[in-house]
């Protein structure tokens, strides 16, 4: 930041150089064990027979999917490749980048997690606030939430007859559990001493609602968002995988079903894929979290 | 008193369920607060401090008794009784201001938005907070979160201001700077103020009164100091006050007493009756002030006239005689030494204490106190009564005179009040008479903030030894062989243990009959000079007893009848005398049924039958008249011919 405003270009080479010197221990150890790791998977699997392709096969044999992952297939792109005779490349290829794949699933996660958000915070502060309701519906959650979230993929699609509803109602079922549970408990922890405010301060329950249980609630539903957005990631691979079509749980099956020679190559590149968008996932949640709440530390 | 006070605190109680049986957090506290009073209550933790704040706040409920504002009872919380909070409880989602407004929206919704603005920048200006406005509160510092808590509750203008240890978790510089402006904004807009506190030097320097609480279980108010700085205080004025070291000093030794309590209560509880033969108990725990009247205790344990009836007996050395009066209502003390008003004191309930019947077999010593005046005065020409009264005159005094006595139930109390009063002096209006307990006297008097006093030996000789007093009376000059210590048992205790009352009252009219002769004296006061007893130079306790009595003055008595210890009877008519002394100075409404109530305080049978048992002489009740020094006759058949 303090870059753009030096006026020399001398200085900021200079700078560069102080700033990887400050954030080299932190960089250095990274990049070895990222190395070390890469060394040790390719002398393992370096061998040609090898079932696990090693680094250096996967990046020529998905070179594509690694460099462009917004491509479509097209008589442009297949007038290319057949010149540069890697038409037998081409067929091989799926039909998108995996970026589409991705962005694919991410909105049916994002539709599935909004409602679980919505209906989970919703029921949450309703048994949280509520001794009798908590009471009722508590047995009915700790069962609820113990199902494995692909066993009510069947349920689903029996109910909902089509695939989509049905993968967005299984990312709801399995996101809302946490966010449910976790506002329930924010709300019944609310400090005495704010309720005490409230109390000598005669709030009523709509001015207590909005000053007191949400804001202090809010760290609690924020944990279970966060949990939440985790589950519904990995519920949507799995999903995906089962019903086909596209998204990028279908491209991991279809190319393990296709046996084509480039298709363990192309799965581990998307495993790599869903790794980085469901951390991209949890820090953008935790970031929001720590923008909206004001906590006492 | 009678005044309707604008909050009352009545008679409240507080148990707390808990799986071991219900716990008695609090038990018949009784308190008084007058508008833009500033009262803080002290005590060690877990004395209930917090939980009474609570109930008055609303946030907790009293299992017995209530709370009355401005006349209308209070259970449930709200703005007019507002809460600064012992851990400030800001809300950390709202910025400073928005803390303060919060309240200030909710609760004068009624005024103009603008109007309200101006009220939250006014009270934040206040605390001096108007530059850190908009920041959340993990932004600023502790004192800085307290300042935001006390302008949060000043802000919605509360009629009462509850304070839980605000300023417990702060640094000193800031604690004080918050004090003083805490004090200003109370006195400026006459706001009543209820606070919790363990620090010392904060109570006085903040309130009207201090009250003391004693340790749970079951923790009442155990004494109310009232605090007569005069306002504006500021720390330094406050800590010059001549006084401020004998109320420093109270507090303290309040606080002390209550440790030592617990210490003695853990031990107490293992002590279970011991009962053998007739006697239901043997083994006793009496209370004694370190006094030469001791001296019936200290010979019924050395001479072993305790043991001979058949009782196992250990002596408590209290610090005052308060102290006596918690121990015996506690339950801690079977028996103690007490003044003469005080097993009236007990039984009638004075001082805003619930009723505990007292019962007295005995009177154990008479005569033995002096009036003593301070060294100053007597270079300034005072010597005598009238002569006193011409130095009042003359003063043009800030503060009131003062004079010391050891319990508004003492003959000490009553006789100093007649004294002054005979000579044109009138307690209360020209001059203030206190209880301070008797080793804090000489402190008192050479610290000037008390000109003289009325006390039991050796601390007049010591006066006159140090060269800090000099004796103007002896109490025997006013009223020649007065009752002055007697023995008091609780009324229950009494009922439970008749025959251990009995061995107890045997014993020790032995000892007085051994303490009597005056060839015994020198043993005696040899005796009292030991470490369990008085732990004093024999020369300052010998005077008392068997003289040369030095005043201080170049007169020396020589007086055997200075310190008596016969004529053990309890009179009705010394009683009653009491009972008239409690009515003129305002302590008592005199009670309809005082003649009943005397007769079944005055253990006369228990009396009766200890001197059959040992072969004394009897002796009769006596309802002689009671004539004093000035000439007044009292005559018991006629109480109320004389005031």
């Amino acid at each position: 930041m303090s870059v753009s405003t030096l006026p020399k270009k001398s200085r900021l080479s200079l700078d560069v150089v102080s700033l990887a010197r400050k954030n080299a221990p932190q960089v250095v150890p990274v990049v070895v064990c990222l190395a070390g790791f890469f060394l040790i998977w390719q002398i393992l699997c370096g061998a040609p027979t090898s079932p696990i392709p090693a680094p250096l096969r996967i990046v020529s044999d998905s070179q594509l999917l690694i460099t462009r992952p917004f491509f479509e297939k097209s008589d442009q792109l297949k007038d290319a490749y057949t010149r540069a005779n890697l038409a037998e490349l081409y067929n091989q290829m799926p039909n998108q980048g995996l970026g589409w794949q991705v962005l694919t699933s991410l909105r049916r996660v994002l539709t599935g997690y909004a409602m679980s958000a919505i209906a989970g915070v919703g029921i949450g502060l309703l048994i949280g606030s509520n001794i009798m309701f908590y009471r009722g519906l508590d047995p009915i959650i700790q069962v609820m939430r113990t199902v494995p979230p692909l066993a009510w993929l069947p349920i689903a699609l029996a109910g909902l007859k089509q695939a989509e509803p049905a993968t967005i109602f299984l990312i709801f079922i399995t996101a809302v559990w946490p966010i449910l549970i976790n506002t329930a408990v924010g709300v019944q922890q609310v400090p005495q001493d704010y309720r005490n405010v409230a109390r000598v301060l005669r709030l009523n329950r709509f001015e207590y609602f909005w000053t007191i249980l949400l804001p202090s609630a809010a760290p609690y539903i924020f944990t279970g968002l966060r949990i939440a957005v985790g589950l519904s990631w990995l519920a949507i691979v799995a999903a995906e995988m089962i019903q086909g079509g596209v998204g990028i749980g279908s491209f991991i099956w279809d190319a393990y079903n296709s046996a084509r020679e480039t298709g363990i190559s192309d799965i581990i590149v998307a495993l790599v894929y869903v790794g980085i968008v469901g951390l991209l996932l949890d820090k953008l949640v935790f970031l929001l979290g720590r923008l909206i709440v004001q906590s006492e530390a | 008193m009678s005044l309707p006070a604008f909050l009352e605190v009545d008679h409240v109680d507080r148990v707390f369920p808990t799986p071991q049986g219900a716990y008695v957090a609090l038990k018949d506290v009784h308190l008084r607060i007058a508008k833009g009073e500033f009262i803080c209550v002290i005590g060690h933790s877990g004395c209930g401090k917090s939980t009474l704040l609570n109930i008055v706040a609303g946030l907790d409920r009293a299992s017995a008794g209530g709370i009355v504002l401005q006349g209308r009872e209070v259970r449930d919380p709200g703005p007019d009784r507002m809460v600064v909070f012992q851990n400030h409880s800001l809300l950390p989602w709202l910025t400073v201001r928005q803390n303060v407004a919060l309240g200030v929206n909710r609760v004068l919704k009624h005024l103009p938005k603008e109007e309200r603005r101006a009220i939250v920048a006014e009270h934040l200006e206040m605390v001096g907070l108007t530059a850190a406005a908009d920041k959340f509160p993990r932004e600023i510092s502790g004192g800085m979160k307290q300042r935001v808590g006390i302008a949060r509750a000043l802000a919605i203008r509360p009629e009462l201001l509850l304070l839980d240890e605000p300023f417990g978790a702060l640094d000193a510089l800031t604690r004080g700077r918050l004090q003083e402006q805490l004090m200003e904004i109370c006195n400026r807009h006459e706001i009543s103020a209820l606070m919790v506190t363990h620090d010392v030097d904060e109570a006085l320097l903040l309130s009207d009164r201090v009250i003391m609480m004693t340790n749970g279980p079951s923790a009442r108010i155990g004494h109310v100091l009232p605090v007569p700085l005069p306002r504006p205080r500021s720390r330094m004025e406050v800590i010059h006050d001549p006084s401020y070291y004998r109320l420093r000093g109270e507090l303290v030794e309040f606080l002390n007493h209550q440790k030592y309590l617990k210490k003695e209560r853990a031990r107490h509880q293992q002590a279970a009756v011991v009962a053998r033969g007739s006697i239901e108990k043997t083994n006793l725990t009496l209370g004694f002030i370190p006094l030469s009247d001791c001296a019936p205790f200290a010979v019924a344990v050395e001479k072993g006239f305790f043991a001979k009836h058949g009782l196992d007996v250990t002596l408590s050395r209290e610090p005052s005689w308060n102290a006596i009066a918690e121990g015996m209502r506690e339950g801690r003390l079977d028996a103690a030494q007490m003044v003469t008003g005080m097993p009236l004191f007990l039984s009638l309930g004075v001082g805003n204490q619930p009723p505990l019947p007292v019962r007295t077999s005995l009177t154990l010593s008479r005569n033995g106190n002096a009036i003593t005046l301070s060294r100053r005065l007597y270079d300034q020409g005072v010597s005598d009564l009238s002569t006193l009264k011409q130095y009042l005159s003359t003063l043009t005094p800030q503060r009131k005179p003062t004079m010391g006595m050891v319990h508004s139930a003492s003959m000490h109390n009553f006789l100093l009040r007649h004294w002054l009063a005979s000579g044109g002096i009138q307690p209360d209006q020209d001059l203030d008479v206190i209880a301070v307990p008797p080793p804090q006297m000489i402190a008192n008097l050479t610290s000037g903030s008390i000109l003289g006093y009325c006390v039991g030996e050796p601390w007049n000789i010591r006066a006159v030894d140090e060269k800090v007093g000099f004796v103007a009376i002896a109490t025997m000059d006013l009223w020649s062989g007065h009752a002055e210590k007697v023995l008091g048992v609780r009324q229950d205790w009494a009922e439970q243990y008749p025959n251990t009352y009995l061995a107890l009252t045997k014993a020790l009219l032995e000892a007085c009959a051994y303490c009597a002769p005056f060839d015994h004296r020198d043993e005696i006061a040899a005796l009292l000079s030991q470490g369990t007893y008085l732990n004093a130079d024999s020369r300052y306790i010998r005077p008392g007893l068997a003289g040369p009595y030095d005043l201080g003055t170049g007169k020396s008595l020589y007086r055997q009848e200075f310190c008596r210890f016969d004529g053990n009877a309890p009179h009705y008519s010394e009683q009653l005398w009491v009972l008239t002394q409690m009515v003129r100075w305002q302590m008592t409404l005199p009670p309809a049924n005082y003649d009943a109530l005397l007769r079944e305080m005055i253990s006369l049978s228990v009396y009766q039958r200890a001197i059959a048992e040992l072969e004394f002489p009897p002796t009769s009740d006596s309802m002689a008249p009671i004539t004093l020094w000035d000439g007044t006759v009292f005559d018991p058949t006629l109480p109320l011919a004389v005031r």
